[in-house]
């Protein structure tokens, strides 16, 4: 296996072990709902009294979040051993390929999310030049699709270290 | 056997100044919103469990079961980092105060290290 590599420096010995992917899988958990508990802040924030401005977050703020969190979901939804399918003899009917279209789709569901929510921070908030509480509502929702993203990274990284345990256990 | 009748009185002890910590941080300003992260705490080691009886732990070729177990793992960490964000989203949008803020999250932070380290000492005595 190890002349299969294909950089000069060797993954680390704990990347494999199972107590590093159930690390990782809580560590996405929690990124996630830092995320979304940011997004709920702005929100709360904007309906709260400390808001000084008449500007509110409406439901255009959150399309990004919801396009983030369906892309999420589609990504992780997926089989992983299906997307290298094609040179196994079982898998007729090009399963690789509609694995690797909804996967394109997720994907493209994540980064629309996060391009979205930039779209609305400059369009909404930095472009009529709010001042700085107004702002953060654009900031917050920034910084959650961007955790978003983060922890489905990490979740899928935990995920594909898996790949190797089972297989030195089925050895 | 490390769960003697000593563990037991002091995580129950430690249980006991966590639940005041958090009643104290809700009946100090009349504001009953922190009672909230008892419930998130108390909801937070469930998924773990419900998901570990669904997965089967004897087949490692199926990744079915390990999907389940990951979802609740998932959840889990949700739900921890929901117990503190959430006094901090109630305190920074001024529905609660800040010393009521620190309160809470310590007082939460206690209860879930009781919950956690209660199943820790007595799932090792249960086992097989």
């Amino acid at each position: 296996m190890s002349s299969h590599r294909l950089f000069r420096f060797p993954k680390p010995q704990w990347l494999n072990s199972p107590n590093t992917r159930t690390a990782g899988v809580y560590l996405a958990g929690a990124l996630f709902s830092l995320g979304f508990f940011f997004f709920i802040d702005a929100s709360t924030y904007s309906h709260s009294a400390k808001n000084g401005s008449d500007v509110h977050i409406k439901f255009v703020d959150w399309v990004p979040g919801i396009c983030s969190a369906l892309g999420m979901l589609v990504i992780n939804s997926i089989e992983k051993t299906r997307l290298s399918a094609d040179s196994f003899s079982y898998s007729g009917s090009g399963v690789a390929w509609k694995a690797r279209l909804v996967l394109f789709l997720g994907f493209a569901l994540m980064a629309g999310g996060l391009a979205g929510s930039v779209a609305v921070l400059v369009l909404k908030y930095v472009v009529p030049e709010y001042p700085f509480p107004t702002l953060y509502f654009g900031i917050a929702n920034v910084i959650a699709n961007g955790l978003i993203m983060l922890s489905s990274v990490v979740l899928w990284v935990s995920q594909n270290m898996e790949d190797d345990y089972t297989y030195n256990l089925a050895l | 056997m490390a769960a003697g009748l000593k563990t037991i009185i002091a995580l129950s002890f430690v249980l006991a100044i966590g639940f005041l910590l958090v009643i104290l941080s809700s009946a100090l300003w009349h504001n009953y919103l922190p009672f909230l992260v008892v419930a998130t705490y108390v909801l937070a080691p469930l998924p773990n469990f419900i998901c570990g009886r669904c997965a089967n732990p004897d087949d490692f070729m199926e990744s079915s079961g390990s999907a389940i177990v990951d979802f609740g793992r998932f959840c889990t960490g949700f739900l921890v980092v929901m117990g503190i964000a959430l006094p901090a989203l109630l305190a920074h949008c001024a529905l609660i105060q800040y010393p009521a803020m620190v309160m809470s999250i310590i007082g939460g932070l206690l209860i879930y290290g009781t919950i956690i380290s209660f199943t820790m000492f007595f799932q090792e005595e249960q086992d097989f």
